[in-house]
């Protein structure tokens, strides 16, 4: 469960962004790690471990922005191209990583308060893995009620909708592509923050966390917050049984699954049939 | 076509002849260095060209290949090393397994264009990599295999010029293979399914088995190109299999120019001569990695044979660099035309 929580704060960022840009941003894993380590950067001088989240999330948002500013939005509606061009900003950012912070394994600290366990009757429950778990419900209903009923909401729904129709009213969609892209990448260093107390950050995070991150989101139907919802759990639990009942096919057991499952339903649990135009 | 089969371009046939010559002469007038990157560049000049069957003519942006190029390598490593084969086993071998897994992977996406397309390769891409990566017993694992013999293909001298020679005659019969299969019935038909899949099917054209053709066709070829690889460096890891490494042979083919087949060769000498070059000088090469996928992407959106066939054309019109193909003012591939990438824009135009 707590496994699956994390995955759905990894995957809420990846699938708010295509949702509306249908850019599959290969960034985002390495904006985790960018957010996991400069959260532990502020977290190591100033001891103050909500400071690094804000500073964390807002560093890594501004990145977004540029990103999206002065790369992205150039490549407008080409889905190849913005694509690739994500995979290289990947490689940017995780060589500024390498080079800055060294390629030693660390590990952020936890969140004041959420050490020690639970206990109930004979089972013990960790407070950071229950922690995990309300964090992820409470982003969930968080996201999935603005998307529905704020006029943020709304606005970025109508652009996903009819992009087009949306300008023609007034709405500034180049503004919305930059917001949506800034909370892609403020979420994927907030969950940087979570799982590098949980799982650690080294070189090669950025890939890992970005391939888990996408068999969520694909799983789940590209762009479909709930979808990621789902899927984040139940991929957690798959996981944690594929590395219990047959450890050495583990990665097998985690990528078959969604490879049979893309290929019967091309749009995943809940992604629903697009228009063709 | 006109009704007439399509002929060989000749000054393409003349450039890979020059090529080729010059390619073989490296030996003579290099280090021992420099051949050992010759040798990486014509490899990944074969694994390019198989790719952009797929990419650049059938207009699938596959993110797998790697597993199809690594599926040759660690049929190397495994049947040289661990089973002790007898080499035309292993060959024979390589050649099936890859051109089997590309089947594969051009059923599994027969339902799939763009985006959807390129994660579902990914994920098979992955899992081969995972079933690589854990079944630690059998192929090492991390550590990959090594003390792959190479010496069992050699031209003209021991060692690794005569293991070089050796690999550039294989490469060049495979591209002549594959430019044949380009020009032919076939691969016109697969390069015409890439222009406008619902064209040809209303048409009559059996639209799936020509993208699982290209899929098997370029599997084979990219599996060739993987054992050469392995052959080359004694040695077969995780790495030949890394979706990364797909993502690579991407990048070379839409830097060269997807549209062209001699396309995805030139991405291959300008990133791999850039790496050698930058790796000289800092070890910060995966920054300018990143950098060339974002400069190209930007900048070359339809390659430097783009860029120059443009250029001409503006300038008073040379003539097309490849007959029988118009390249068109973007590549198709990185627009996304007719029901393809374009199908899943669909909720946005």
């Amino acid at each position: 469960m707590s496994f699956g929580s994390l995955l759905f704060l990894l995957a809420s960022g990846l699938t708010l962004t295509f949702g509306l840009m249908r850019t599959v941003n290969l960034a985002h894993g390495a904006f985790y790690a960018l957010g996991g380590y400069i959260g532990l950067e502020v977290i190591d001088r100033t001891d103050s471990w909500g400071l690094g989240l804000v500073v964390a999330v807002v560093v890594v948002a501004v990145a977004g922005v540029v990103v999206e500013r002065v790369l992205l939005h150039r490549l407008l509606g080409r889905e190849l191209p913005q694509i690739l061009l994500t995979v290289g900003v990947a490689w940017i950012i995780g060589d500024v990583i390498l080079a800055v912070w060294g390629g030693r394994p660390r590990t952020l600290p936890r969140p004041p308060g959420l050490d020690g366990v639970l206990r109930l009757g004979g089972l013990t429950f960790p407070w950071f893995r229950l922690g995990l778990v309300v964090l992820a419900v409470v982003v969930f209903v968080v996201l999935e009620r603005s998307l529905a009923t704020t006029l943020v909401g709304a606005r970025i729904r109508a652009a996903v909708d009819d992009e087009e129709t949306a300008l023609a009213v007034g709405i500034d969609v180049p503004l919305l592509f930059a917001v949506t892209f800034a909370a892609g990448a403020g979420l994927a260093a907030f969950a940087g923050i979570w799982g590098g107390a949980f799982t650690g950050l080294r070189p090669g995070t950025e890939w890992d966390i970005l391939l888990l991150a996408l068999v969520v989101v694909v799983v789940g139907g590209l762009g479909s917050m709930r979808g990621a919802f789902v899927a984040a759990l139940l991929v957690g639990v798959l996981d944690e049984f594929g590395k219990w009942l047959f450890p050495s096919f583990a990665l097998f057991t985690l990528y078959a699954p969604v490879a049979v499952l893309l290929a019967l339903r091309p749009r995943g649990l809940f992604g629903r049939e697009e228009r063709v135009a | 076509m006109r009704g007439d089969r399509r002929q060989p371009d000749p000054r393409l046939v003349a450039l890979a002849v020059v090529v080729v010559l010059a390619v073989a002469a490296v030996p003579f007038v290099a280090s021992t260095y420099v051949v050992t990157v010759a040798l990486r560049m014509v490899v990944l000049s074969l694994f390019a060209l198989a790719f952009n069957i797929v990419f650049g003519a059938a207009d699938m942006p596959s993110l797998g290949h790697a597993a199809l190029f690594g599926t040759g390598s660690y049929v190397v490593g495994l049947g040289m090393v661990r089973w002790d084969w007898p080499f035309p086993l292993v060959v024979v071998a390589g050649l099936t397994a890859g051109a089997l897994l590309g089947i594969v992977m051009g059923i599994a996406t027969l339902r799939t264009q763009g985006i959807y397309l390129l994660l579902l390769t990914l994920a098979i891409g992955q899992a081969v990599w995972g079933l690589a990566f854990q079944q630690v017993r059998l192929t090492g694992g991390d550590n990959g295999i090594s003390r792959i013999d190479r010496s069992v293909l050699t031209l003209g001298t021991d060692g690794v010029v005569g293991f070089y020679w050796a690999a550039v005659a294989v490469v060049a019969a495979a591209a002549a293979l594959l430019y044949w299969f380009r020009i032919s019935i076939v691969g016109t038909t697969i390069e015409a399914v890439g222009m406008s899949p619902s064209r040809l099917r209303a048409l009559g054209f059996a639209v799936g088995s020509a993208r699982i053709t290209a899929f098997g066709v370029s599997g084979a070829f990219s599996a060739l190109a993987g054992m050469l690889m392995a052959l080359g460096n004694r040695f077969v890891s995780p790495e030949n299999l890394a979706w990364q490494l797909s993502a690579e042979v991407m990048l070379f083919a839409i830097l060269g120019g997807a549209s062209w087949f001699a396309g995805p060769v030139l991405g291959v000498v300008l990133v791999i001569g850039t790496e050698v070059v930058v790796k000289d000088l800092t070890d910060r090469w995966p920054m300018v990695l990143g950098g060339l996928y974002v400069l190209t992407m930007l900048f070359l959106p339809d390659g430097v044979l783009g860029a120059l066939s443009r250029r001409r054309r503006d300038s008073g019109g040379g003539p097309d660099p490849q007959p029988g193909r118009d390249p068109g003012p973007a590549s198709d591939v990185s627009r996304g035309r007719d029901s393809g990438v374009a199908t899943n824009t669909g909720a946005t135009t």
